[in-house]
């Protein structure tokens, strides 16, 4: 990749959806889905794993490529780029529970480059970013009713 | 796994640890429910932060 095309990328993030044993209910919704968010150019799929974990705590990774009936999501396997090593297949199952199955993936997220591009053009580092969790959100609306009342 | 993987250097740098299940704050039923209109509020374009 060169320098110019570097430039232009967008944050890379990976997410890792946990199915625990047993609460599984595959419809093809989520693959519809992520095709949405591709072709919308909102995200690049850049990799794309399906983890196992069985109550031994052995972990399995297996490519989309292996997967039967892909359906739609055989174009998008094409594109794909084999970032994830074997180490991290090793620290993504480190949060899985024994006995489920994950799917991670890997993507670029395209609505944000062309901002990215130009904070650096505008000679701007990213210095720090993150998810804020719902559950942080909560707490701290229920901390902030907790200090009305106790101001009444 | 293919062969191209291994023996590679990873770029997720350390064992992830699990964040606390999202889906427990918007499951049906009355108390998740309300917290996800609370949640929806604090989120509102307008809110003004209480300093």
């Amino acid at each position: 990749m060169t320098d110019a095309a570097l430039d232009e990328l967008g944050p890379v993030d990976f997410v890792i959806v946990e199915f625990p044993a047993g609460h599984t209910n595959f419809t093809g919704e989520m693959a519809e889905e992520l095709l949405k968010l591709v072709d919308s150019g909102i995200i690049r799929l850049i990799d794309v794993l399906i983890l196992t974990k069985d109550e031994n705590g052995d972990i399995d990774a297996v490519e989309l490529e292996d997967l039967e009936d892909l359906g739609e999501l055989e174009r998008l396997e094409a594109d794909l780029a084999e970032l994830l090593a074997e180490e991290d297949v090793v620290n993504l199952a480190a949060a899985m529970e024994p006995g489920s199955v994950a799917g991670v993936l890997v993507y670029e997220n395209l609505w944000a480059a062309p901002f990215a591009a130009a904070a650096r053009r505008a000679g701007g580092q990213l210095i720090a970013d993150g998810r804020i969790p719902i559950q942080a959100i909560i707490a701290s609306l229920e901390a902030d009713a907790e200090l009305e009342t106790v101001g009444d | 796994m293919r062969v191209g993987r291994v023996g590679r250097v990873g770029v997720v740098r350390a064992p992830i640890a699990k964040t606390a299940v999202v889906a427990a704050a918007v499951k049906p039923g009355p108390a998740p429910i309300a917290k996800t209109a609370v949640v929806a509020a604090a989120v509102t374009p307008g809110r003004r932060r209480r300093i």
